[in-house]
């Protein structure tokens, strides 16, 4: 059905209109009228003989026409206002035909509006999907690649920390052994007194001078002992600093770590630098160990290469207003200006190609926010460097 | 699709008048009302205006007979020019045998024009009418008016086209037979493939033409 189709008598005129105009015909025109369509339905009156006939049109063609037996202008009247009715009613008609097909079309535009936006939002959605998915294989790529950066960085700390033990092991170990060769020739001197006698012995004493020999043999031994205690000092801050106590959380003396990282690193220094301890006792602080170890040796062995020749390096502790403070100074080469913003990036260094990996610090930073703490530069260029740690008291979260 | 009923020997012609709002499109059917000597004529029927803008659609009859006997029936509509009506316009042109584009010939209105045309191209796609085979008549209007396109301008724009451009002034009843004349010969040559007018109804291409335009006598 379309708005524009012509409709007929029948359609335009029914129901309730119809039976009221019904009665009106009736009343102008009396009983004997007809009201007829061009198909020749019977609408309205009843059939008849000899009745003056009107057609009724529209458009161009007779929708139908009018009869009655009354005189012709009460038919044309009568005419005249169905006509009008008409009119009317084909208005309406057409006018609300007209409302439901462009309501009908308006729909239809709306449902394929919105057909496509399903269909773009759908496609929104899964390219969302698949940006998510790569952000997180990214993501996982560079934290793996951090991690085995990270472990690089400590391997190569640590295997510098391990030839500076080395040496300062083999040192100790080479008068050790040596003492004890001269122990043993001091022993096969004595071994010669066996089975002498009366003034045999003392003339053997005097030619061996064993006066001097049982002297020198009491103080090699002093020595060696020193020595020894040296090796075992030293393994002892090792086992410190590696923690091969556990790997978990552990509560500690900060002070004490500063001293054990302090003496590993004081060794290798060979006596060219003057470690100074300015310690406060600290409350105790739950940390992993290694990694709290890993950041001083970093922090130190900047220091000590900071300082050419001879000089100082302090190490202090502080607890003040609720925060642990612990700060290694130097008195080396100091940051260039243009450098001291950067040092914390990542593979920033300005160390020769091999010698660093330009993340020291940025271990050492991400160590100490790890621990709920922050880590702070100052440096004067050749007058030195000032690094402090704070961290919140018992530790981080 | 022209309707053509063999049993009531009747062939109803549908042509609508497209185009931007208030490009006078009523008034083209107002003053064909006036001029047209058709044999058989009806009323003017506008459904509701608002601020003398089209709401649904203005209808002319007119009709003929062929020698044959045939009625020849055309209405012709308007649709509603303004951009909120469109599915209304749509509902209108449906089923249409030819469109009259009615433009707006002053220079402000070239972008509504545009937009009107290509929405027109939209719309016949959109209710089945293929664009490339529907008779079309471009009318530019308001000649009378200053600040207007120029003809030269409008011409060398639309001469890559197929389609006729008839320059008009509506209110003033000039351009408005030219206008229609336009698109009768084409609806005549696509009607007349369908259902043989010349041959089976003794209806030429003038005959079907001068019948519609025939002056008021």
């Amino acid at each position: 059905m379309s708005f524009d189709r012509e409709a007929d008598l029948s359609e335009l005129l029914s129901g309730e209109g119809l039976e009221s105009l019904g009665k009106s015909l009736a009343g102008l025109l009396g009983e004997d009228y007809a009201l007829v369509s061009s198909k020749g339905e019977w609408l309205l009156g009843r059939a008849g003989e000899g009745r003056k006939s009107i057609s009724i049109r529209l458009e161009l063609e007779p929708l139908g026409h009018l009869e009655a037996s009354c005189d012709e202008a009460r038919l044309r009247g009568a005419a005249g206002l169905v006509t009008a009715l008409l009119k009317e009613a084909r208005r309406y008609h057409m006018a609300s035909e007209l409302h439901l097909e462009a309501v009908h079309a308006d729909y239809e535009a709306l449902q394929e509006k919105h057909h496509s936006l399903l269909k773009s939002e759908e496609k929104y959605r899964k390219l969302a999907a698949e940006l998510d998915l790569r952000v997180k294989e990214q993501v996982r790529t560079i934290e793996t690649a951090q991690r085995q950066l990270y472990q690089a960085e400590k391997l190569a700390s640590v295997g510098q920390l391990a030839a500076g033990v080395a040496h300062e092991i083999n040192n100790p170990l080479g008068f050790v052994r040596s003492n004890l060769a001269t122990a043993g020739s001091y022993l096969k001197d004595l071994k010669g007194l066996s089975g002498l006698e009366g003034a045999s012995v003392s003339s053997y004493w005097k030619a061996n001078g064993l006066d001097f020999v049982l002297e020198d043999f009491a103080q090699l031994l002093e020595e060696s002992v020193t020595g020894v205690d040296r090796v075992a000092r030293i393994v002892s801050n090792l086992k410190d600093f590696s923690s091969v106590d556990g790997s978990g959380k552990k509560s500690v003396d900060l002070c004490e770590n500063l001293r054990s990282v302090g003496e590993l690193v004081s060794g290798q220094a060979g006596g060219r630098i003057e470690f100074e301890y300015d310690l406060s006792p600290l409350p105790p602080f739950s940390c992993f160990p290694g990694h709290i170890n890993q950041m001083l040796l970093n922090i130190l062995m900047n220091a000590v290469q900071s300082i050419e020749g001879g000089g100082r390096i302090r190490i202090f502790s502080r607890f003040e207003s609720g925060e642990i403070l612990i700060g290694i100074a130097d008195d080396g080469c100091g940051i260039p200006d243009e450098a001291i913003s950067r040092v914390f990036d990542p593979f920033y260094t300005t160390r020769v190609v091999g010698s660093g990996t330009g993340l020291g610090l940025t271990v050492s930073r991400d160590i100490a926010t790890a621990h709920g703490g922050s880590i702070g530069i100052e440096s004067a260029p050749g007058r030195g460097t000032e690094v402090r740690i704070r961290f919140p008291a018992g530790g981080g979260k | 699709m022209a309707d053509y009923d063999e049993e009531a020997r009747r062939l109803v012609i549908k042509l609508v008048y497209y185009g931007p709002a208030l490009s006078g499109k009523t008034t083209n059917l107002m003053q064909l009302h006036e001029m047209l000597g058709t044999e058989l004529k009806g009323d003017l029927m506008t459904l509701e205006t608002q601020n003398d803008r089209t709401l649904f659609f203005d209808l002319l009859p007119v009709g003929f007979r062929a020698p044959s006997g045939l009625m020849v029936k055309f209405r012709l509509f308007t649709v509603p020019g303004q951009v909120i009506h469109d599915g209304t316009r749509k509902a209108v042109l449906s089923r249409a045998d030819g469109v009259a584009f009615i433009a707006d010939s002053q220079k402000n209105q070239s972008l509504n024009n545009a937009e009107s045309f290509r929405n027109l191209a939209e719309n016949a796609g959109r209710v089945g009418i293929s664009f490339e085979d529907l008779p079309l008549v471009v009318q530019y209007n308001k000649r009378d008016l200053p600040g207007i396109v120029e003809e030269e301008e409008i011409l060398a724009r639309w001469s890559s086209t197929k389609w006729p451009v008839i320059f008009a002034s509506a209110a003033r009843g000039e351009g408005v037979k030219e206008t229609l004349e336009a698109l009768l010969r084409p609806v005549y040559l696509s009607l007349d493939a369908d259902f043989d007018l010349e041959t089976e109804h003794g209806l030429s291409l003038e005959g079907f033409v001068g019948s519609v335009l025939k002056g008021e006598t």
